[in-house]
């Protein structure tokens, strides 16, 4: 078992490591970034399966004890979350190889590797136990995702880059300073023994260590107002890019809120967490609303979306925290699937402005009926998994009689769903556009494209039909996480 | 660039370079127990290799397989314990006696240090190439500015 979990970080960055290194074919480098995303992706799966039988796997990173040294732990909310990530990664890499050879592709020699160390750090932020570990798997990923987001070279992708680095950058600044507070008040950064000594800390130290964490993991994470980076950046990088970071980054922020904030019991802050969250859903679904572009809408709705995260969060119950957990799992992978989609759009259409494109259903129904399915789950209507997630964050909120945040919910969902169905009007309705120019994509890579999407569209499909096992497993991820004895005995024993 | 016809700065880079480089070696070995490693290390050669440029000598290309390699030890040595079934990062210590020397103790960690070392090496050559530093090596006049 403890291999696996080493093997979900080497595996990538062995991978990454080979691809930059050696120089031969392209197929041949291909293969080696796929085996080692594979490596990973199976290893996390294995290590569900494992850690959901016979509980949290600890390792000791080089045998040192967690006073001292690093460990990595997963327990069941990390084995949750890990498997759903690091499959994403791999269909897109499958996407990846269809588009390069189109000019819309990235570069292969660099996309493989840096995608590789971007994995890696992926699962490492995921897995890690202690703070300092969290921050170096997050500059591992800003430092690959920012060569991602600008090696192009293209104008647009530089000035965004400069902004997204800019507020990253910031956001690492104050990491560091908070895990300098953090040591000075308890003497360690392991999460675990955070755990035991956070509550015992007065509470003017206490909320104001959960307040400047919840600055620094909410930039990560895009929420209102700290969001103004990500609708601006994303939608200028390559497709492939853009879902990977779509699917993964802003939610390893709201992961790492969701871990620490609920092991160390900062419920006073629930009332911030809400309004945030509610102002976060609202205001980025009236953002998707405003725009005129495939990517920009969905770059919005990656905002929106974070706030039902933080709204599951800042209830700070246990139905709460669960659908949180559950929110996330099903966000991941619809998220990556809809820019996916975008991407195959733009090669169609040459373009992914509304105005500039037109009747795609009658001219592409597979394309139509693969944006159709994860859009309605996006938008939360039943059966698909965005329904269950999203049923099961209102409901928490029902529960805790939070009024405001419900309904705030109920006009994102409703807006969310205008803007999806503006999509479907502008892209796929309408008029064929007379002057559209495909990008050239052989006939062999448009397929790979489309199995890569339908690919990701079939596992998004499995999240709903397994939707409640998973809810089932949420339920003690987030039971875990309120009772954090469990998870202190773990690591410590 | 002045830097490049200074005979005087030439001559001080190339004297200083074996030394700077020594400090390098001392500091990469130091590290196991003292302040030092393979980090540190890596970044005086990068200093000696940042001067190098700047006067237009000689210094080592390819500063992406040097990364590569770099990389690949360091995943290595993390990942080799597994295999005997330790955990991640385990490391082994070896401890022998030299004569004039005395007792020297090493380990697994050395391999990995170097690995850093080369990793840190090659991110600043490759630094050095993308601000295309050696083009400042010729005058003005001489090179010609993009349009």
């Amino acid at each position: 078992m403890t291999a696996l979990l080493a093997i979900t970080i080497i595996a990538p960055l062995l991978a990454a490591t080979i691809g930059l290194g050696v120089r031969t074919r392209t197929a041949v480098r291909d293969a080696i970034t796929i085996a080692g995303l594979a490596a990973a992706a199976g290893s996390a799966i294995a290590l569900l399966v494992g850690v959901a039988q016979n509980g949290t796997v600890v390792v000791r990173v080089g045998g040192w004890n967690p006073e001292l040294g690093i460990v990595l732990v997963a327990d069941l909310f990390a084995a949750l979350a890990l498997p759903v990530a690091l499959t994403i990664v791999l269909v897109v890499e499958i996407f990846a190889i269809g588009q390069r050879r189109t000019a819309w592709g990235a570069n292969p020699e660099l996309a493989g590797p840096l995608l590789g160390v971007l994995t890696a750090g992926v699962s490492l932020a995921f897995l890690t136990g202690d703070l300092f570990t969290l921050f170096v798997a997050f500059e591992m990923i800003l430092v690959s995702s920012y060569v991602l987001l600008t090696h192009q070279g293209q104008r647009a992708q530089i000035r965004s880059g400069m902004t997204y680095v800019s507020m990253n950058l910031l956001a690492s600044t104050l990491f560091l300073f908070g895990l300098a507070f953090v040591y000075a008040a308890t003497g360690t950064v392991n999460i675990a023994l955070l755990a035991e000594r956070i509550p015992e800390l007065s509470s003017g130290v206490r909320l104001g260590i959960g307040a400047w964490f919840f600055v620094v993991f909410g930039t990560k994470a895009a929420v209102f107002p700290l969001f103004s980076w990500l609708p601006d950046s994303y939608p200028t990088a390559p497709t492939t890019i853009t879902a990977v970071f779509a699917g993964l980054l802003t939610k390893i922020g709201i992961y790492s809120m969701i871990r620490f904030h609920t092991l160390m019991g900062m419920d006073e802050l629930g009332p911030i967490f809400l309004i945030v969250a509610g102002v976060t859903m609202i205001v980025g679904a009236l953002g998707a609303l405003a725009q005129s572009n495939v990517k920009r809408i969905l770059s919005f709705h990656i905002v929106s979306q974070i706030g039902y995260m933080l709204m599951g969060l800042g209830l700070f119950s246990a139905a709460g925290t669960t659908g949180a957990i559950l929110f996330l799992i099903h966000h991941m992978p619809v998220k990556t699937v809809l820019f996916l989609v975008g991407g195959l759009i733009e090669n169609d259409q040459g373009t992914s402005s509304l105005e500039r494109s037109g009747g795609l259903a009658s001219r592409r129904p597979l394309i139509a009926a693969l944006f159709a399915v994860p859009a309605m789950s996006l938008a939360g209507l039943p059966p698909f998994s965005g329904f269950v997630a999203k049923f099961a964050v209102i409901s928490a909120g029902i529960e805790a009689a939070s009024t405001p945040i419900v309904v705030a919910a109920l006009l994102a969902g409703a807006l969310t769903l205008l803007s999806m169905t503006k999509i479907w009007l502008g892209v796929f309705w309408g008029p064929q556009n007379e002057d559209v120019t495909p990008v050239p994509t052989a006939v062999g890579n448009r397929r790979t494209m489309q199995f890569a999407t339908g690919l990701a569209v079939a596992g998004t499909l499995t999240i709903s039909v397994f939707a409640g096992t998973l809810f089932d497993l949420s339920q003690e991820a987030a039971e875990n996480l309120r009772t954090p004895t469990n998870y202190i005995e773990e690591v410590q024993s | 660039m002045i830097l490049a016809h200074s005979p005087i700065v030439q001559l001080g880079i190339r004297a200083a370079s074996p030394l700077a480089i020594m400090v390098g070696v001392y500091l990469l070995f130091a590290g196991h127990n003292n302040p030092g490693g393979g980090f540190a290390a890596g970044l005086v050669f990068g200093a000696v290799v940042t001067l190098r440029t700047i006067a237009g000598i000689q210094r080592p290309t390819h500063a992406i397989q040097i990364i590569a390699a770099g990389m690949a030890v360091v995943v290595l040595t993390a990942a080799a314990p597994l295999l005997w079934g330790d955990v991640l990062l385990d490391q082994k210590v070896l401890s022998f006696k030299v004569p004039l020397l005395g007792t020297i103790k090493t380990g697994s960690a050395l391999p990995f240090d170097i690995g850093v070392t080369a990793i840190v090496v090659g991110l600043v050559l490759s630094l050095l190439d993308g601000l295309s530093a050696t083009s400042l090596t010729n005058s003005p006049a001489e090179t010609e500015i993009p349009s």
